[in-house]
């Protein structure tokens, strides 16, 4: 059964591969093709089983993998995307041919250039040092290397000249001032070193350290300016010769790099399996629908020197859970995997998300003109955004409520761009698209003046929405505590007594509650009271009396205090009527405050000016606010009201062995 | 809408409570998640998997404002 309802993640088999120790390297290779087998780590060694030793070729392998990232980054490829897949056959072919090649030129060749960089970067360093003091002429080697003699070579940020002169007579300063600061260089006896220290340092001395060179600094300048100049020629020949090794191989090296990765992932997976002196026991887990195939598999592949057995599940273990759902419900895993990933005895709710996200968010937003807009931001987001899986599934989910906004604007709100398409009753004089087409659709809502409809219709919904979550969290206890699973029904008869409760009090107010009466609570007794002033239904407070009295026994006692919170679930989705009441008012002010502007100025500037103001008004308010707080809370009703019912979470996911071969192909 | 004088303004007074209801309530509320909303924003900062916790925890307060919003309700009724 469980196969086929598509309420339940994917039926997983336990599954045991066994074979003789030569044949690991061939089954290893026929589970990673085949990607079914989610495997257990194996950690309970014994005399006789042991964790399993990488394959041979890991070794060699990561020391070539380790080469190939390093070209990458002396290349500076990482960002590099190959034209085409390269075949593995080829890359195996070129392999040790290319590394010896590679190895020789690249690494040499960044050896150079970075010791050709660290030489320009010093000769920059010598000739920031020896600039300043060019005005003074001075022979360079002059400046430091005296007995009794105390020099000092740099930079003040005030004139520190006539204080040194001051203080110490026999001293020598030269001074040449720059733009904001002094250069200085002073020489002053031995003894009075600290002194001149102290009386440069309130000047903000900062000292200038010179090469140890001989010579003029006016020509040791122009020397090392040149020098630097062949540096760089050099340099640009590595760069070169870089390039032209960059534009031969980088196709090649990435695509390697994958494989290799690849082919370490393998190696490396006897880590994880129990080996004994003979042989090797794989364990897993497999999707039931698969096993076949695997067991195929492995007798053509290995053969027959491994095979597999399925092994009963015990209570204890919990299988990987990869969710089923049919292609069109797939991207709203997207909300689920948000929260959680569902236990494998749990239910998946996505089904039910496809369902209520688009109906819920299409009641809120309910406009043909918005809900085409959402469309077309849906769709380019679906088939223009190849690169980014989460947001592709976005933009199905976002077509989706497009989708179903159009359908509801055109069907139940009859209006386009919050517009409607004829003057409600209640203001005849209101803009409507009668001035522009007479469309044969009138609304059965009117969002601005049948709120109290639309907010029993909110009720409703939820109500249908709670239930469900009740029912299915009677379902995911049921197997494991009947008394929770009884609790779950506790809550389904208070969440009843509450919903006729509200119905009653409404009446006849709104169609909704009255067909409710009439059908749902159509076989309940009759029996009202009325208690300061409001209508009390005597089977509903039965109900819900009923249903508390027996919380205490299934859920226990503290489930009492929640009895409130069920009450505030249920009228949370009045939400629904008010964002869709919200929006419409939004829409209405905006267009009553610039239509007037449009059409009643005969000015064609001021209207062609109205106009864009009200387009982008509409577009930034009304669109994307609305779109985006429509959204939010379209998915916070799932998640919090219907999800907290049933939902726990905290399963693992299926993450089979596997890899995904972008840059190279592999061959048969 | 004719009314007589006495029911008017009880209607408006009506109202008036309505709206401090619902208003007050709502700043109740918005306090209340707040904090609330910025601690689970950086717990699920810091790990992800808190987020399913941060949504429960961020609209516990909001039966206030959904009680408010039921006094406000049946407020109208009375008008």
């Amino acid at each position: 059964m469980r196969g086929r309802w598509m309420l339940k993640p994917e039926e997983m088999t336990r599954a045991v591969v066994v074979g003789s120790i030569e044949s690991l390297d061939a089954t290893i290779e026929c589970l990673y093709e085949l990607g079914v087998l989610h495997l257990i780590d194996f950690t309970d060694q014994d005399d006789e089983f042991r964790i399993g030793q990488p394959l041979p070729k890991a070794s060699d392998t990561s020391q070539k993998l380790l080469k190939l990232r390093s070209m990458i980054r002396a290349l500076d490829i990482e960002e590099h995307k190959p034209a085409h897949a390269m075949h593995v056959h080829d890359i195996k072919a070129r392999m040790d041919q290319a590394l010896v090649t590679l190895d020789l030129n690249t690494s040499s060749k960044s050896d150079s250039r970075q010791k050709i960089q660290s030489l320009i970067r010093e000769k920059d360093g010598e000739i920031r040092a020896l600039e300043p003091i060019i005005p003074f002429d001075i022979p360079v080697e002059l400046y430091d290397g005296y007995d009794s003699i105390a020099s000092f070579v740099g930079v003040c940020r005030t004139d520190p000249g006539a204080a040194l002169r001051d203080k110490m007579p026999e001293c020598e300063v030269f001074m040449h001032p720059r733009k904001s600061d002094v250069v200085v260089a002073a020489f002053v006896k031995i003894n009075d070193r600290a002194e001149a220290t102290k009386i440069l340092a309130d000047h903000d001395f900062q000292e200038i350290k010179l090469p140890k060179v001989k010579g003029d600094p006016d020509e040791l300048v122009v020397q090392l300016r040149k020098q630097i100049k062949d540096l760089e020629a050099d340099l640009s020949r590595i760069e070169a010769d870089l390039d032209a090794i960059r534009k031969q191989f980088a196709d090649f090296i990435i695509s390697s790099e994958e494989h290799l990765s690849i082919e370490i992932l393998k190696a490396e997976t006897p880590l994880h399996v129990a080996t004994s002196a003979n042989s090797f026991v794989i364990d897993g887990w497999v999707p039931s629908s698969r096993v076949e195939e695997l067991k195929t598999a492995l007798d053509t592949m290995c053969c027959g020197l491994a095979f597999m057995e399925t092994v009963g599940t015990e209570k204890h273990e919990e299988p990987p859970v990869k969710l089923k759902n049919p292609k069109p419900v797939k991207p709203f895993e997207f909300f689920i995997n948000l929260v959680s990933t569902p236990k494998y005895d749990e239910i998946d709710p996505t089904l039910v998300l496809f369902v209520t996200f688009p109906v819920f968010f299409g009641f809120m937003i309910g406009d043909l003109g918005f809900g085409l807009g959402l469309m077309a931001l849906g769709a380019v987001m679906r088939w223009k955004l190849k690169s980014s899986p989460d947001l592709r599934k976005l933009g199905t989910i976002v077509l989706a409520g497009g989708l179903l906004a159009s359908v509801f604007g055109v069907f139940l709100f009859a209006e386009a761009f919050g517009v409607p398409f004829h003057p409600p009753e209640e203001a005849l004089d209101e803009a409507s698209w009668e001035s522009v087409a007479n469309i044969p659709i009138h609304p059965v809502l009117d969002k601005m003046h049948d709120t109290q409809e639309m907010l029993g219709i909110s009720l409703f919904a939820g109500w249908i929405h709670l239930t469900l979550g009740l029912v299915f969290g009677f379902y995911n206890h049921y197997q494991h505590s009947l008394k929770h699973a009884l609790g779950k029904i506790a809550w389904i008869v208070i969440l009843f007594g509450l919903f006729e409760e509200m119905m009653v009090i409404a009446g006849d107010a709104t169609q909704t509650s009255a067909f409710v009466n009439a059908t749902v609570y159509g076989f309940m007794p009759d029996a009202t009271t009325s208690l300061i002033g409001v209508d009390i239904s005597i089977p509903a407070v039965i109900l819900i009396l009923a249903g508390v009295i027996a919380l205490p026994f299934t859920e226990g006692p503290l489930a009492l205090t929640e009895v409130i919170g069920l009450f505030t679930n249920l009228v949370s989705y009045a939400r629904l009527a008010a964002l869709a009441v919200g929006k419409g008012a939004m829409a209405l002010a905006f267009n009553t405050m610039l239509f007037p502007l449009i059409f009643d100025s005969g000015n064609v500037v001021i209207a062609l000016l109205g106009a864009v103001a009200l387009f982008v008004t509409q577009m930034f308010f009304v669109f994307f606010l609305g779109a985006l707080s429509a959204g939010i809370q379209a998915i916070r009703l799932n998640y919090v009201e219907f999800f907290l019912k049933f939902f726990e979470g905290g399963g693992t996911d299926f993450q089979p062995l596997s890899y995904e071969r972008k840059h190279s192909v592999a061959t048969k | 809408m004719a009314l007589d004088p006495g029911t008017a303004v009880g209607a408006g007074l009506a109202l008036i409570g309505a709206g401090i209801a619902i208003g007050v309530a709502g700043l109740g509320t918005g306090i209340a998640q707040a904090q609330i909303g910025a601690a689970a924003v950086g717990a699920t900062a810091e790990d992800p998997k808190m987020f399913g916790k941060g949504i429960v925890l961020m609209v516990l307060p909001e039966t206030i404002v959904i009680l408010g919003f039921v006094v406000a309700f049946l407020l109208l009724g009375k008008t």
